[in-house]
């Protein structure tokens, strides 16, 4: 299963709304282990020390979610492993930069495609403030990926898809 | 498990905090939400702002394409973004409308209008990553495009 398509599993499986937050934080947690394993291998240079930040990045994202779940007064209870990573974004391990950039990629457009989802669906509509921040974050993200891989930068309109 | 550096938490207690000021005890926001078409004029007022042409980036051409294309799909209509900026400026005012699309997501009631101006936000955060790479600065200083620098 690719990565896209399981974030896209766990939002339409997401029932209510610490349920959608707790997607969104499945998601930057799974970003942040990710961007980690692609700086110890196959990244180097600056592709490298830049997925350092992003990790960081990611795990503010993270946190930043976590404390929405919070205010809806619902620990917070996600855990993504190295098991997650490796099942689901095995090129961050691999040797092969190029494949390594392009699943991060796509997982960073999975996460913007969730943020949109959340935009639809979330009751608690406060909370689309703290996804349209991380969202800005994951589309910054996305430009630096795709100028790597020698993809158009930006889009009119950005779904993730 | 989500793991907090300093300016993680920081920035997580400032973005919860700022949620929570808005709610009362059930959630609910406390004041009353601003007219949809107040909040629609002040969107488009920012994205005419940030849409006008870039001066000297190579990115120039690509962004104006886009921003008309924004302008369209948040009620422009004839109206178009007047004048260039040079790269400062319009980075600024970029930014200026990603914080404006934020602030206006939840006041929006109909979630295709929420969705549609997400796809928008997203796009002016991309752009700005992509005039600031084209410039040789940093393209993603923080990690909330913008909202802890």
């Amino acid at each position: 299963m690719s990565v896209a398509t399981a974030v896209a599993e766990r939002y339409a499986a997401a029932r209510t709304d610490p349920s959608l937050v707790e997607t969104a934080i499945w998601v930057e947690q799974l970003g942040a282990l990710a961007y980690a394993a692609a700086a110890d291998a196959p990244l180097s240079g600056a592709q490298r020390d830049r997925a350092e930040r992003f990790a960081g990045h990611e795990q503010d994202h993270a946190a930043a979610f976590a404390t929405m779940l919070l205010a809806l007064t619902v620990p917070v209870r996600v855990h993504v492993s190295d098991a997650d990573v490796d099942e689901l974004m095995p090129a961050v391990r691999g040797d092969r930069p190029r494949a390594a950039l392009e699943v991060l990629a796509e997982l960073e457009g999975a996460a913007i495609a969730g943020h949109q989802v959340l935009a639809r669906r979330l009751h608690a509509v406060d909370i689309l403030r703290t996804a349209g921040m991380v969202m800005g974050g994951a589309a910054q993200h996305l430009v630096v990926l795709r100028t790597d891989l020698g993809r158009p930068p930006t889009r009119a309109f950005e779904n993730g898809l | 498990m989500v793991r907090l550096s300093r300016r993680g938490f920081l920035g997580a207690a400032m973005l919860g905090g700022a949620w929570l000021a808005g709610c009362g005890s059930r959630g609910e926001p406390v004041g009353a939400r601003p007219p949809a078409d107040a909040v629609r004029a002040r969107i488009l007022r920012a994205e005419l702002a940030a849409g006008a042409p870039v001066v000297g980036s190579p990115l120039a051409e690509l962004t104006a394409r886009q921003d008309v294309r924004h302008a369209a799909r948040l009620g422009a209509g004839a109206r178009r973004a007047s004048g260039t900026a040079d790269l400062a400026t319009a980075l600024a005012r970029k930014q200026d409308a990603v914080f404006t699309f934020v602030e206006a997501l939840p006041q929006l009631p109909d979630p295709a209008d929420r969705v549609a101006l997400m796809q928008v936000l997203a796009s002016e955060a991309e752009q700005i990553a992509a005039l600031r790479l084209a410039d040789g600065q940093e393209p993603v200083p923080d990690a909330f495009a913008g909202f802890v620098t």
